[in-house]
């Protein structure tokens, strides 16, 4: 209910503006905005959550209302048809861009779309045979029940076919905003949003858990395309005329230039922004009331600065910059003539001037004041899941075949140019043992792991766990057959609560998809409140229940580590590997971590342990296996390894050895 | 076959031209992990501010073949100046603060504010620049070459062959490799890191004002002449691998061919379609660049 009651509010709100606003200029205006403002909360998907550059919605938002223009020129198909091909149209080409463009990271997503921009362009104009080329598209009112199709053959269906008046055409953009605003919040707030702040907290953990950083990018992306193009069908029949010049880079930019403006990773944000941009060129094209304008804000400006040079005198340099680009501005505007003529001018100093002095947008401006005024508005919401027995946070144990090696890994060799870090190392896990890996620093183990996990790709050798070769997969691939780690400098997801962090390691237990979410379906509300349950349980298990709804990096640096621990069992894993869990830990600390892995053993789980602190090493491990410069020096039980005078000498020096 | 090997010399010319452009991407890109999003923009520049000093030597009554050569020095001066102006406003700024890809939208920002100007400045239509050379193409085999299209692989080579020269063998020049290898090592080392990102922009910038001079006796100049080449020279620069400066020429060189075998065989119209074919296929089957080493991550 409670979510129910500002949707209900935006709905009222949508339907008394055409009450409000008679002058059909100003409808048009506000009808627009949130036209744009469908576009600019798409980008804020990519460019806002996952940080992803996209100069290219401009080409996405035209594709869409290009589509509308083809289905309606060639094919008399009219307006509620579009709005599902052109979406589906978009999230095609998105897909085309995105599946190339971020598999590196880079700025290479920001190149690609900004040479798709320019080319769609060119190839609207050019094809003119299915565009109109430079003509450009006319588009009529759509009926609000189009049945003009069946009213051959069903004549009293004719009937309704009553063109949209622009007051409900109005009324309809502004529900499909808000539907557009129910369906982002559904999908940012599911598994799928929380992929996108951890993908970018620590790409690698994200990876190493099954969550792709490649696949929720592109899938970011394409439903960010998705829904440009599905405003893009409501621009042109609300423009009722497209040309190719509507959709330039320019307005890519101001797409940008509007998420920034508002504020992203908000809703508010982008409605802000949009109506900025939207109002933008009537602002530029009134000389007057742009002086005035550019005057208020060299005059708050000066207010602002002086009042915080005098309050702290340190800010002075910092703030004398932008308090005198304000003034010069105004005073440029009192100088300029023809406004048209700078108008690109005065919109690259906005972006200049957003980026530097507004970075978190006006939203996250006024946040900041608000916060600092009554700061228990901004405190997170408290999700308390009460979590079951120990048992819940385990699933059935795997059955164990004693016999058979659970992990094979034959003559692995990785090679970095010159250096050889692993020169064919053997190693056999079995399974339901606790298998230590330890020796000197620089003898391999942290790449064996890496090479275990898919982070590096061995230059030789196999890798067999269970029937699968793992020698070639990617990180997520092997998470997903059951393969768990953490890391030797803590890699969690700092921004997210306790709970997310296993919530993202359970991301395998979701079953339902980005549509069911997107509509919220029980299952989509099933799988949540499940997986919240098990990340209480595991939680519990790992004893961190007390501070489930934390952010992960106000930890204490042990805490982490037991964290990495209980994100890392989330995963259901067959095969758990501990890169040096005990770094940084107290004695007391270190003792629990024993009862930990121990407990994780008698579940089922084969442990790897790589650890520094012989006595842990020592008192758990079934089987170890010490390295030395890449090598395999010894194997076997924790005395027989200790006895061994290869082992001793590569910890202390071949003169040591001899000593003893 | 006359006609094909016409379109493969002609391809060449506008492929190193690319390759130029590129090149000033992997410069900064080194360096920085950043580069211009307003290069094509610097090109313009370059080129406009040439075609002002040459037109005031020739009003000097100096020949246009040595007021060329007199303002080259202008113009590379110019470009320097630009680029240091980009990185100090854009760049080290946007880092500074942290902004995640402020510097995309900052570069971008100025490209656009230099269209501006220079369209105030010089006008919207496009200028003629007069041509050092004689502009009768010479019959050479079986085909015809521009003078100036010979001066365009001949100058573009020999530029980024001084940067490499100047890279390798100076003091300063191996602080810019030793950035572009590990910043924060070399700044410890006692690198001044940030002077070196500048000066690779300057470097960058210098190459793109060079290329706007190269280029600008065989087309036009004007305001808008820089926005598609920049743009080219980023799907060079992927096609090639962002660290490569032999990827940039043959990039260039095969982006320049395609286009022009495109523009004669299908329509000039969809000449510019092969650039970012060419990108999304390289990008798909070796992301890298085809001459691009494959980052390792480290954990």
């Amino acid at each position: 209910m409670r979510k129910l009651l500002p949707v209900l509010a935006a709905i009222a709100a949508v339907l008394v503006i055409p009450f409000a606003v008679t002058s059909p200029y100003y409808l048009h205006l506000l009808q627009t905005i949130a036209i744009f403002a469908i576009v600019v909360l798409g980008l804020d998907i990519v460019f806002g959550y996952t940080g992803e550059v996209s100069i290219g919605h401009a080409a996405l938002f035209g594709i869409g209302a290009y589509t509308a223009g083809v289905l309606s020129m060639h094919f008399n198909i009219g307006f509620w048809p579009s709005l599902i091909a052109a979406p589906v149209v978009t999230a095609l080409f998105g897909a085309l861009l995105a599946l190339p463009a971020l598999r590196v990271t880079g700025p290479y997503l920001a190149m690609v779309t900004l040479a798709f921009g320019t080319i769609v362009q060119i190839l609207i104009n050019e094809i003119v045979p299915l565009t109109n080329g430079p003509l450009g598209v006319k588009f009529s009112t759509p009926a609000l029940f189009d049945w003009r199709d069946y009213s051959n053959a069903l004549p009293f269906l004719d009937m309704s076919a009553k063109r949209m008046k622009e007051s409900q055409f109005f009324i309809l953009s502004g529900l499909a905003l808000i539907g557009v605003i129910v369906v982002i919040n559904r999908i940012l707030a599911s598994r799928f949003g929380r992929a996108f702040e951890a993908l970018r907290d620590s790409p690698i953990a994200c990876d190493c858990m099954g969550v792709s950083v490649y696949r929720h990018k592109v899938i970011a992306f394409v439903a960010s395309a998705a829904f440009a193009g599905f405003a893009g069908v409501f621009f042109a029949y609300s423009e009722q005329y497209i040309a190719p010049n509507n959709f330039s880079f320019e307005l890519s930019v101001l797409f940008l230039l509007a998420v920034t403006m508002g504020g992203r990773k908000s809703r508010l944000g982008p409605l802000i922004g949009a109506a900025i941009i939207v109002y933008l060129p009537n602002l530029l094209a009134d000389i007057s009331l742009f002086r005035i304008v550019a005057g208020v804000i060299a005059a708050v400006a000066v207010i602002a600065g002086g009042a915080s040079a005098i309050r702290d005198p340190d800010s002075r340099r910092r703030v004398v910059t932008p308090v005198l680009l304000c003034v010069a501005f105004f005073v440029f505007s009192l100088f300029l003539q023809k406004i048209t003529d700078f108008k690109l001018t005065l919109f690259g100093m906005m972006i200049l001037f957003v980026v530097y002095y507004l970075p978190d947008g006006i939203v996250g401006f006024l946040k900041q004041i608000f916060a600092q005024i009554v700061p228990s508005l901004f405190g997170r919401a408290q999700m308390s899941t009460k979590g079951g027995a120990e048992s819940d946070a385990f699933v059935a144990a795997p059955i164990v075949d004693k016999d058979r090696p659970l992990l094979n890994v034959g003559r692995v060799v990785m090679q970095f140019g010159g250096l050889k870090a692993l020169g064919g190392v053997d190693l056999t896990v079995k399974p339901g043992t606790i298998h230590g890996l330890i020796g000197p620093n620089g003898s391999g183990k942290s790449t064996m792991m890496n090479v275990l996990t898919g982070i590096y790709t061995p230059t030789a050798g196999e890798v067999k766990f269970e029937n699968h070769s793992l020698a070639g997969l990617k990180s997520p691939q092997i998470a997903a057959l059951g393969v768990a780690r953490t890391f030797q400098n803590v890699q969690l997801f700092g921004e997210l609560t306790l709970t997310e962090n296993v919530l993202v390691g359970l991301q395998h237990t979701y079953k339902s998809g980005i549509f069911e979410i997107a509509l919220g379906l029980p299952r989509a509300l099933g799988d949540e409140a499940g997986a919240r349950k098990r990340a209480a349980a595991i939680l519990d298990f790992v004893g961190l229940a007390g501070l489930a709804n934390e952010e992960a990096r106000n930890l204490p640096y042990g805490k982490q580590r037991l964290l990495e621990i209980g994100r890392a069992l989330a995963l259901d894993p067959k095969l758990l590997l501990l890169d040096e869990p005990a770094a940084g830990l107290t004695a007391p600390d270190i003792k629990e971590l024993i009862g930990i892995i121990r407990k994780i053993r008698d579940h089922g789980i084969t442990v790897i342990l790589i650890e520094h602190h012989m006595d842990v090493v020592m008192s758990i491990c079934d089987t170890i296996t010490v390295l030395d410069f890449g090598e395999k020096i010894a194997e076997g039980k924790a005395a027989e390894v200790q006895a061994n005078p290869r082992v001793i000498e590569a910890y202390l020096g071949g003169a040591a050895a001899t000593a003893v | 076959m006359n006609i094909f090997a016409q379109l493969l010399v002609s391809g060449v010319s506008v492929g190193m031209i690319y390759a130029v452009i590129a090149f000033g991407y992997q410069l900064t890109f080194a360096t920085s992990k950043t580069l211009n999003f307003g290069q094509g923009e610097a090109l313009m520049l370059g080129a406009l501010v040439g075609l002002t000093t040459i037109n005031f030597l020739i009003g000097q009554s100096i020949g246009t073949f040595w007021a060329y050569l007199l303002m080259l020095p202008v113009v590379l001066v110019f470009g320097l100046a630009q680029g240091a102006f980009v990185e100090w406003l854009g760049v080290r700024q946007a880092i500074r603060i942290k902004s995640e890809a402020g510097w995309i939208m900052a570069t971008i920002a100025l490209g656009i504010i230099f269209k501006n100007l220079a369209e105030n400045v010089w006008g919207r239509d496009p200028l003629k620049f007069p041509s050092p050379l004689p502009e009768a193409a010479l019959q050479i085999g079986p085909v015809r070459i521009q003078p100036m299209e010979i001066a365009i692989v001949a100058g573009a080579l020999a530029l980024m062959a001084a940067v490499e020269i100047f890279n390798r063998r100076s003091i300063f020049g191996k602080a810019v490799v030793a950035t572009a290898n590990d910043r924060d090592a070399a700044g410890l080392m006692g690198v001044n890191t940030s002077l070196v990102i500048t000066f690779s922009y300057a470097l960058s910038s210098l190459s793109a004002a060079f290329a706007g001079v190269l280029v600008a006796p065989v087309t036009l100049t004007g305001a808008a002449m820089g926005a598609v080449l920049g743009l080219k020279a980023f799907a060079v620069a992927i096609i090639g691998g962002l660290s490569s400066g032999v990827g940039a020429i043959v990039g260039g060189l095969i982006l320049g061919i395609v286009e022009t075998l495109t523009g004669f065989y299908i329509s000039t119209g969809y000449k510019d379609v092969p650039g970012l074919v060419l990108l999304l296929l390289v990008l798909s089957l070796k992301p890298s660049g085809l001459f691009g080493v494959a980052a390792i991550k480290k954990v």
